[in-house]
């Protein structure tokens, strides 16, 4: 893995590793392993999305037309875009070029911020529609469906689980992009950025899966 | 008809082919249980005698290839264990298919009591009577957390969902009265949750059904809903909230907080027990009871303040009563 | 290498390491000895004696909850303490000893200490991981321990909708939160032992040349990583319900309840494999040890770890065949049942054939091993009763299901780790503890452990319902029999509280390698230095180099 990087690129050697190669490998198998567990928790979550929609399929396609399908089209592209900065941060800090690899971080900063602007536009939507059944004082514009409610309900539980785990990746973003803008980060925690960086894909991953199965076949 | 069980016993009463099948298949499979396992128990002790440390004994290679035991001490009880695997099946899928013209009694689950009613429209609480030599199906549903209906003289029980129907079927021969259970935990009261089933010979079961299933089953369904309701646990002698006994209150008159006095007529007892809140007691207990409006239904309203009007005293009340719920004999 | 006569007694080879570092700064107990340097560590061994603390602290409190249960059922009909009362006991023993004591038991404590020990690496591969996961362990533990214990949660363990989402008024919502946290523990400790056993293995340690121990945890992290996720997702949908009405599971909006199930139960019956597979690793250490002979069939074991850990997966339909499944489902869980349990059943063969033409040392973690042994085949072939359709439909939500689970957890699990803990108790602390109490204390357990639970499979086929207050008179003699099992068992589970803390003072100072064992662990001082080794270790020509081999070892390691 070594082989691709530019001089003085690299990490520090942790105490009780016998070498780099063997830390970075660690650091690599472990994210994966934890990508899968998210995976697999998310993944639980469109399958009863899926079961709900092939028990009350009119109640699903009339809960879900009141989905805003261009806000999480524009989403969509906003994180692939995202995406598309922090493959470059990962290939400027294999470079060694610090000052483009911060800058590329924080693009993909602005554009996961831009993510929640919009999402939380479209919650503002949603509650100015009645759309919001679990909130006791705003009757639930599609009341005489209940099963509507279920859909409603996984849609917010869903995104908010993505929301948070994106807000998070945005918080740890920021603080690295802080870390990494000193003098010398590169040679020591090069790593960092990549293992970072696939937590950043999985995070689009998931709203890339998450886009169909609440917006697009529902429709 | 006295009940079945007595005392202890090391085989329950089966009254079903179906049961009876299934104590056989349980037999069979513990036979095989004690030949794959006792060999196990046997050789444990006897090699913990034999190869003690120090102990004069052949340890040289026994020279069987360990693949061939492994494969074989795999293969061979899991083909002998399939044995039971089929017949299992095969019972299971009998016991799930209820033949067509099978009688078909209603049962709804609810916390913590069954209501039972028969095709001619009698109904029961926690009680069930049953004729022999016919097919029953039991068609079961729950009002609110998930029950299960339990019969083990017939050896099936299924659960009661809030969401959707499932059946119970049988066919009983032997007459008798044994227990009736809720399986599935279902809360504070799980374990009242049931009463008796009697299967009677057709004859008397019609008979049944003209007298007893119309009248004097009134009174223990009357008793079932005061306990199921929860009114029992605060109003019964001894119980830690300490209220007012209702033995004997019907008729009498009742001091209230404003001077007042009343008398407790059906009337009043259906007005306090949907409006506890109002005419407030003499003598300064505190008002702790919950509103029922809304949570129980007029039919078992009216039910429940009959048992009242018949209930004279608690050990009368138990006596008048054939089957308490949850009573133990 | 065969022998008549004695063998073993003598070692075939001395340890190349020192015979005691008590007391020098070498060893990693006294290396530091501020507060600090114990809930600050990051060495893999102090981060195991935390958890072992703990969960022997949670492991009392389950305890005392059974306690409770044993005493309100000696009498039929409930005079001793309200159905509330006994509600709530029972489900503070269900989610204590499940949740925080066996599911973290064996490999939170032995697999933290001995896993880089065994692989002859110098810590797990995220130290700073394992000791976060420490923290968010309690974290969870406390927070649901303090609603269950101080506020009541009436549910039970496995938390059903309806009941726990609309019906419930106890103190549900707090448990969930703390048990959704615990699992995100359980999940790190996963991710750290996989990473740990693919990428820190010393030069020469192969796969298999690793011991059955490490296999095991290999397989049970798997689980750990692959069905934890799944009862988070249903966890936060159940607490999602009960906090905000969202109906997922509830009926009153065409939900559906047993869905809940499905999802409970996916996570929850590898669950069993996580408490199941940990104590298979520990027995597969100790009988060899203790016979002085190789492991019987050591790849087969191997394979059959990942392989339950695999099959596990697919037969979590078997707790809904009276749930209003269809019969499709119910006929083919039942058959991925039946495949599972026979083959994890008959494990216990291969620790039979591996005493056969030992050389046989019958102490405490022996006594143990073979307790073990005899319980766990009963307990895997009474789940066989279970998943056989006709006869699941008289016996399931009886006692007989709560008896043929506390075979495979008491009589597996448990035995296991006193087992483990006894054969590893001198490496973990230097110090030997009393042979004879805990000869004394095993067969106790072993006694207690039968009258208690053996007659809960005839209660449950003459058809006592589990979870009840109150019962029908005529099963009064079997329960109070089995009340009174309870008291011997308690009184096991008492003496190597005292024992054990005793000798951690007074206690003889044990060698390197007190029983002659093979593995890694032993091969460094007792207790070990904070890095585990001071010199890299050698790594033995096969796995389990005991005196005696069968002629088998030949076929297997050429």
């Amino acid at each position: 893995m070594s082989e691709g990087l530019a001089d003085g690129v690299g990490i520090v050697r942790a105490e009780h590793f016998e070498s780099v190669a063997q830390q970075r490998e660690a650091a690599t198998l472990g994210i994966w392993a934890w990508l899968i567990t998210e995976l697999l928790l998310f993944s639980a979550l469109f399958l009863v999305a899926l079961i709900t929609r092939i028990q009350h399929p009119e109640a699903t396609v009339a809960a879900a037309k009141h989905l805003k399908f261009w806000i999480g089209a524009t989403n969509t592209v906003v994180l692939i875009c995202s995406s598309l900065t922090m493959s470059m941060a990962i290939e400027f800090s294999r470079m060694g070029w610090q000052r483009a690899m911060v800058r590329a971080m924080l693009a993909t900063a602005a554009l996961g911020g831009l993510f929640l602007v919009l999402k939380g536009y479209e919650y503002y939507a949603d509650w100015a529609e009645h759309m919001m059944p679990f909130l006791a004082d705003r009757p639930f514009a599609l009341a005489e469906t209940p099963a509507a409610r279920l859909f409603v309900n996984l849609y917010y539980v869903a995104t908010i689980l993505h929301a948070v785990h994106l807000f998070t990746g945005i918080a740890l973003l920021l603080g690295m992009t802080w870390m990494a803008a000193k003098a010398g980060f590169l040679s020591r925690h090069q790593n960092w950025i990549e293992v970072y960086g696939l937590y950043w894909h999985f995070i689009d991953l998931v709203w890339i899966l998450a886009f169909p199965i609440l917006y697009v076949v529902n429709r | 008809m006295t009940p079945s069980h007595e005392s202890l016993q090391l085989w329950p009463a089966a009254v079903s082919a179906t049961a009876t099948e299934t104590d056989l298949l349980i037999l069979a499979f513990t036979v095989l249980t004690l030949l794959l396992t006792v060999p196990v128990f046997v050789a444990i002790t006897y090699f913990a005698l034999r190869y003690r440390e120090g102990s004069e004994a052949d340890r040289s290679p026994s020279g069987i290839r360990s693949n061939l035991i492994e494969i074989s001490w795999m293969l061979i009880p899991f083909l002998l264990t399939l044995i039971f695997f089929v017949w299992g099946a095969r019972l299971y899928i009998h016991s799930r298919n209820a033949p067509p013209d099978a009688m078909v009694v209603e049962a709804i689950g609810r916390q913590w009591m069954w209501k039972f009613q028969h095709p001619t429209g009698q109904a029961e609480i926690n009680n069930l009577h049953l004729p022999i030599g016919q097919p029953i199906r039991l068609h079961i549903i729950s009002q609110d957390v998930i029950h299960a209906l339990y019969l083990p003289a017939v050896r099936l029980q299924v659960a009661a969902l809030p969401d959707r129907y499932t059946d119970l079927w049988f066919k009983a021969d032997k007459t008798g009265t044994y227990h009736l259970y809720c399986s599935e935990y279902c809360g504070t009261d799980h374990s009242v949750m049931g009463g008796e089933v009697t299967f009677m010979n057709p004859g008397d079961y019609q008979e049944w059904l003209t007298h007893a299933g119309a009248q004097q089953g009134k009174v223990a369904a009357g008793r079932a809903l005061y306990e199921a309701y929860g009114c029992a646990g605060c109003h019964e002698p001894g119980s830690a909230v300490k209220a007012p006994s209702l033995a004997g209150l019907y008729g009498s008159p009742v001091k209230l907080a404003d001077g007042r006095t009343v008398t407790a007529d059906e009337g009043w007892l259906r007005e306090k027990i949907l409006n506890p809140n109002g005419d407030r007691l003499a003598g300064g207990g505190k008002q702790i009871m919950p509103s029922f409006a809304g949570r129980i239904p007029a039919d078992e309203l009216t039910t429940l303040i009959d048992f009242l009007k018949s209930y004279s005293s608690p050990a009368a009340g138990k006596a008048a009563d054939a089957t308490p719920a949850g009573s133990t004999r | 290498m065969s022998a008549s006569g004695s063998i073993g007694g003598t070692a075939r080879r001395e340890p190349h390491a020192p015979e005691s570092t008590i007391g020098r700064k070498a060893d990693y107990l006294h290396a530091e000895s501020t507060l600090r340097s114990w809930f600050l560590t990051t060495d893999h061994k102090r981060i195991a004696l935390l958890y072992l603390a703990s969960i022997t602290g949670f492991f009392v409190i389950g305890a005392v909850a059974a306690g409770v249960v044993r005493l309100a059922l000696v009498v039929p009909n409930g005079a001793i303490m309200t159905n509330d009362t006994y509600n709530k006991a029972f489900t503070i023993h269900g989610v204590v000893m499940v949740w925080f004591f066996l599911i973290p038991s064996i490999p939170a404590t032995f697999g933290n200490f001995l896993i880089p020990l065994m692989i002859g690496a110098k810590d797990l591969a995220f130290p700073k991981l394992n000791l976060t996961s420490w923290y968010v362990f309690m974290a969870g533990a406390l927070f649901t321990l303090v609603s269950v214990v101080l506020g009541g949660v009436d549910t039970g363990w496995t938390f059903y909708a309806p009941l726990s989402t609309a019906f419930s008024n106890t103190w549900v919502l707090p448990a969930l939160i703390g048990v959704t946290i615990v699992g995100f523990s359980s999940i790190l400790t996963g991710l750290n032992f996989v990473v740990t056993i693919h990428t820190m293995r010393a030069p020469g340690m192969t796969w298999f040349k690793l011991p059955i121990f490490v296999w095991a945890h290999y397989a049970t992290s798997l689980i750990f990583l692959l069905a934890t996720p799944v009862i988070t997702t249903a966890l936060i949908l159940l607490i999602a319900e009960r906090a905000f009405h969202v109906g997922v599971f509830d009926p009153a909006y065409g939900g559906d309840p047993v869905l809940f199930q499905h999802l409970f139960w996916f996570y929850s019956h590898p669950a069993v494999y996580i408490m199941v597979l940990p104590g298979m690793g520990v027995i597969s250490e100790i009988v060899p040890a203790f016979a002085q002979k190789k492991l019987f069939g050591y790849r087969f074991v191997a394979y059959a770890s990942i392989g339950l850990a695999s099959v596990t997966f697919f037969v979590w339909g078997h707790h809904m065949f009276v749930n209003g499944q269809s019969d499709l489902a119910s006929l083919v869980f039942s058959a991925l049942s039946f495949a599972v349990a026979v083959p994890s059943a008959v494990k216990v063969y291969n620790w039979t054939a591996t005493i056969h033409k030992g050389s046989l040392r019958l102490d405490t973690p022996m006594l143990y091993a073979m307790g073990y042994i005899g319980l766990f085949v009963l307990g895997g072939l009474t789940g066989l009763y279970l998943a056989t359709l006709a006869i699941n439909q008289h016996i399931h939500a009886t006692y007989f299901v709560v008896a043929h689970f506390h075979y495979i957890m008491v009589g597996g699990t448990v035995l296991a780790f006193l087992g483990g803990l006894h054969f590893w108790w001198p490496k973990f602390t230097g110090r030997m503890y009393s042979e004879p109490w805990g000869r004394v204390s095993a067969l106790l357990i072993f006694l207690g452990f039968n009258v208690t639970f053996f007659p809960q499979f005839i209660l449950g086929y003459l058809g006592m319902p589990r979870r009840y207050a109150t019962y029908p008179a005529e099963f009064q003699l079997l329960n109070v029999l089995s009340s009174a099992g309870a008291t011997i068992l308690a009184a096991g589970y008492i003496f190597p509280m005292l024992y054990l803390v005793y000798s951690l003072w007074f206690g003889r100072k044990a060698p390197a390698n007190p029983w002659n064992a093979k593995g890694l662990e032993w091969e460094t001082a007792s207790p070990p230095p904070t890095h585990n080794f001071l010199t890299p270790p050698e790594v033995p020509r096969i796995p389990y180099d005991y005196p005696i081999q069968a002629k088998e070892s030949r076929d297997q390691h050429g």
